[in-house]
């Protein structure tokens, strides 16, 4: 395999494991900003933000973290004939069908920027009380959308290096 | 092609490419953007997945999902449930079946902290499910009490698949945990009574705990274990009470629940950095999967809306088969049993219960009462073979000892007890809408 | 030659859009036959509401049916979406205002240049205060916890009313709990429908706005389009679709109130609602300082208004 390539898969990989990580212990803002809106409104005013926050960090939470759990091998495959399958096997299917969630997140992406370039022009906000922008959580979801599509560009690269019989080493964590 | 063709078309051609084992929301996603740029790619058309997304933000009891899961994980990571598992072995030991009876038991209590079955699952398997071995019960007997006991988990409230299952019907969250609690107590007591009868008839089956065992325990130690039943209870309360009092919203229960079995875990010194570590990135990994799966659903549901699919099944059974509704509701739900065999229950709920709900709307009927149907159809889906989630977890879970056909012969008699309460809540509907009609008049 | 197909989507659900969307598309259909044909589509079903305007503006959705305010468009009007606190008084001011005071103009030229053809606007529910306990005067709308639209919650804090935001979907269960004391909302029709009325136990029949005020639009490429007889095909049964709605509203507002028995009816003096009237003026000032859109529709509703006042009865009572 070419050195490139697999310093790409490298890079990659630790990418999208630190941003996951970051994502992952996000859960616990999460968590503090919801607890903030319930301790708030009991205590003393109902917050605004509160709401809104925690839909923009749930969306944030699952697009940052989705390039990490997919390296985790998360994802639920149809394992009927797959579990049967030798490596071998399974890497040259995957290598082919892999191009269904590069379109499906290529689309998407293609839609994000659409949205996130509407959101830039028309100062477009939120309805509601608060009316935050809109446009920093749409890049936030294409900055999401890019790392699944490089993510997923690095299992194919690994699928081929194993076809032609080199392993590429494991090296981000 | 006409609209029918289409969306046949479409639902076949993900079937066939879901086969190669492809990850599922990318083979769902990629068959929905393609039929959406074929359809209306002259106009638009490719925007369609992404404004997905907004959909997906606002729906607000979708962030209960990463709560439950979280919770689920410090119940089984941190062993939390150890101290249960010892309380229902030490009382229920002297009954035959005691110990699968109490395994049963256990996993109600699971079910009452945690949105899925992973975590009954777990628990089941690394504490029980030796336990039971080592006390020469019968292995099909014991894995079929811990896969059949654990799907309760997404029964019995709080339940992640009843909240997925809200956002597509568009029903109150809090109706449907309301309807859930009955049935799942009515399937564990159910469960209870198979095992008793089987042990009696057969008393191999599940053997008596050796008296000399349980002589090694003291008086005062029994009702002290007694104490920590006051665990999942008190996470319950914690959780339930608030909410009930308006004090807490959905979400904010969900949190509660999380921070306070977090707490618990803290308090009996059973938390380290390391699990936490553990349980995060599970709780993402899962919950990724989960969104990601409805993200891509819900991008399939609209071009299938677009395509209008709904009408299509729709005429296939009233129009062409000239079914009435019983008739149609009864075949939806072998059709869906059938399908459980195959599909994960993910897959069901985002892709199969979008086109149904619609028609059990049409039909009149109760669509809390179905929510329930359906969840229950859902634990089917878990156990039957050959695609099934706690399958594979019982598989991956299981000593050398328990062989796959031991797993696969072990779910029928447990099965058949599922289909027999689905059809008592079918006959019965007020086994379900009894308990929400109660609390919200 | 296949028919021309459009796809329009509602900002109303399934249940509610039965009633004042699907009439109007079917009879399009019915007359267009072979020509052209409109697929109806619900809140959310193709595309989340918040998403229309760019949707349509793209052509993904050749047309909708909205407010300004609840797809979100980009425009100087869109503050007047929904309910503009005392704009109108009965829905059928709505069509005057449009049709003869000019701002059929105004929302024409609005829209053109965000590329997106305006083709009529027409009144829906009025907006009343459905609440969990009476209020009879203004003092008793002090401190209520009120869900309400952004631009009512603004103008209503004024009073002591304290709007609070609730995702939609757990109104109900707000009221339930008395996290929230009710709704700024709609009006007694909705109420019923989507099962408000069962838990709340008051309805004011002071309104702060005497319509909701929604529009047909579509994309303007689509619309260009168009034959010139498919295109007063599609204007006149929108139109139908907003007389439809005129008397449905009007007759089903009133029978729910004298013969429905969820909700028992309370008001506030006139004399005293008064107040909050001439705080509307105000608010107004407020809003048209912002630009000269803004500017223009205010001083159509005040001219309008003062004309109503001025012809006395029928139309205006106090
Ligand atoms: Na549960
Ligand atoms: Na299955």
């Amino acid at each position: 395999m070419p050195r490139a390539l697999i310093a790409f898969v490298h890079l990659v990989e630790a990418l999208n494991y630190r941003i996951g990580r970051l994502a992952m212990w996000g859960l616990f803002v999460l968590m503090g900003v919801l607890a903030w809106g319930a301790v708030a409104r009991a205590g003393f005013s109902p917050q605004i933000w509160t709401d809104e926050m925690a839909q923009f960090l749930l969306l944030g939470y699952f697009m940052l973290g989705g390039a990490y759990a997919l390296q985790m091998g998360s994802a639920v495959r149809m394992d009927l004939l797959y579990s049967r399958w030798s490596d071998r096997t399974k890497a040259a299917v995957d290598a082919m069908t892999i191009f269904t969630l590069l379109i499906y997140l290529g689309v998407l992406l293609w839609g994000g920027i659409e949205s996130t370039q509407y959101a830039l022009e028309y100062g477009e906000r939120r309805r509601g009380m608060w009316r935050p922008y809109m446009a920093p959580i749409k890049i936030i979801m294409c900055i999401g959308i890019v790392l699944m599509i490089l993510q997923c560009t690095a299992f194919l690269i690994r699928d081929i290096a194993k076809l032609r019989g080199v392993e590429i080493k494991e090296r981000h964590a | 092609m006409s609209y029918e063709m289409i969306a046949a078309l479409m639902f076949g051609s993900m079937l066939m490419v879901m086969l190669t084992g492809q990850r599922m929301f990318g083979v769902i996603g990629f068959v929905a953007v393609v039929a959406a740029i074929g359809l209306w790619g002259d106009r638009g058309g490719h925007d369609l997945a992404f404004a997905q997304t907004i959909k997906l933000m606002n729906w607000f009891p979708l962030m209960t999902l990463p709560m439950f899961i979280f919770m689920g994980y410090v119940l089984s990571e941190s062993k939390l449930a150890d101290d249960l598992y010892r309380m229902f072995h030490v009382w229920f030991g002297p009954v035959p079946g005691g110990l699968a009876i109490g395994t049963i038991l256990l996993m109600v209590l699971i079910s009452a902290m945690n949105g899925l079955s992973v975590a009954g699952m777990a628990i089941g398997a690394t504490i029980a499910l030796p336990e039971l071995l080592k006390r020469n019960y019968n292995k099909l007997m014991v894995t079929g009490v811990i896969q059949a006991g654990s799907s309760l988990g997404i029964l019995v409230p709080p339940s992640v698949v009843l909240v997925l299952y809200a956002m597509i019907a568009r029903q109150p969250v809090t109706h449907l945990w309301a309807a859930g609690l009955l049935p799942g107590l009515m399937l564990a007591g159910l469960f209870i009574l198979y095992i008793w009868l089987r042990c009696r008839m057969n008393p191999d089956l599940g053997p008596v705990i050796d008296p000399d065992e349980l002589a090694q325990v003291t008086k005062r130690e029994k009702y002290l274990l007694l104490l920590s039943g006051l665990m999942p209870l008190g996470i319950f309360a914690v959780m339930m009470v608030p909410f009930v009092l308006g004090y807490t919203r959905l979400v904010e229960s969900s949190v509660v629940g999380a921070l306070a079995a977090l707490a618990v875990s803290v308090l009996k010194g059973r938390m380290t950095w390391a699990i936490l570590e553990v349980c995060t990135k599970k709780t993402l990994a899962i919950s990724c999967m989960f969104l990601w799966i409805i993200l891509a659903a819900l991008a399939f549901g609209a071009v299938f809306d677009g395509l209008r699919a709904v009408d299509f099944v729709r005429a296939l059974f009233m129009d062409n088969l000239g079914l009435g509704r019983w008739e149609i509701l009864i075949l939806m739900q072998i059709s869906f049993i059938l399908m459980g065999m195959f599909l994960d229950d993910t897959a069901m709920l985002v892709i199969v219960a979008p086109l149904y709900v619609p028609i059990v709307r049409m039909l009149e009927f109760d669509l809390i009462w179905y929510g329930v149907l359906y969840t229950i159809t859902c634990q089917i889906a878990y156990m039957t073979p050959p695609f099934g989630y706690n399958l594979f977890l019982m598989r991956a879970m299981a000593p050398n000892e328990v062989s796959l056909g031991d797993i696969y012969r072990s779910i029928i008699p447990f099965v058949g007890v599922m289909i027999l309460g689905l059809s008592l809540i079918m006959v019965f509907p007020q086994i379900a809408l009894w308990l929400p009609g109660v609390l919200f008049p | 030659q296949s028919p021309i197909r459009w796809r329009l989507q509602t900002y109303a659900g399934a249940a509610l859009g039965a009633q004042v969307a699907k009439p109007a598309i079917d009879m399009f259909n019915a007359i267009a036959g072979d020509e052209m044909q409109i697929d109806l589509y619900y809140a959310d079903q193709l595309v989340p509401t918040e998403e229309l305007f760019q949707a349509m503006q793209r052509g993904t959705i050749d047309a909708v049916q909205s407010d300004d305010d609840s797809m979100a468009s980009p425009t100087e009007v869109t503050v007047f979406g929904g309910y503009f606190p005392f704009a109108s008084r009965y829905s059928l001011d709505v069509p005057a205002l449009f049709n003869d005071w000019g701002l059929n103009e105004i929302w024409a030229e609005e829209y053109e240049k965000v590329g997106i053809k305006h083709i009529s606007a027409g009144s829906w529910d009025p907006c009343h205060f459905i609440t969990s306990s009476p209020i009879t005067s203004l003092a008793d709308l002090e401190g209520k916890r009120v869900f309400t639209f952004p631009t009512a919650g603004r103008f209503l804090s004024q009073f002591g009313v304290v709007p609070v935001t609730v995702p939609w979907e757990d109104v109900e269960i707000a009221l339930q709990t008395r996290e929230i004391d009710g709704v700024a909302w709609c009006g007694i029709t909705e109420a019923y429908e989507v099962g408000w009325a069962d838990i709340c136990s008051h309805f004011l029949t002071n309104n702060i706005s005497g319509a909701w005020i929604g529009h047909f639009f579509a994309n303007m490429d689509r619309w260009n389009e168009l034959p010139e007889h498919l295109q007063k095909l599609l204007a006149t049964c929108f139109e139908q679709s907003h007389y439809y709605r005129q008397h449905w509203y009007w007759a089903g507002e009133a029978r729910l109130r004298t013969e429905g028995d969820k909700l028992e009816l309370t008001s506030i003096p006139d004399a005293e609602w008064g107040t909050v009237e001439g705080a509307a003026r105000e608010f107004w000032e407020e809003i048209a300082a912002e630009s000269e859109t803004k500017a223009k529709v205010v001083d159509i509703f005040r001219n309008y208004n003062a004309a109503m006042d001025m012809a006395g009865r029928p139309y205006r009572y106090s």
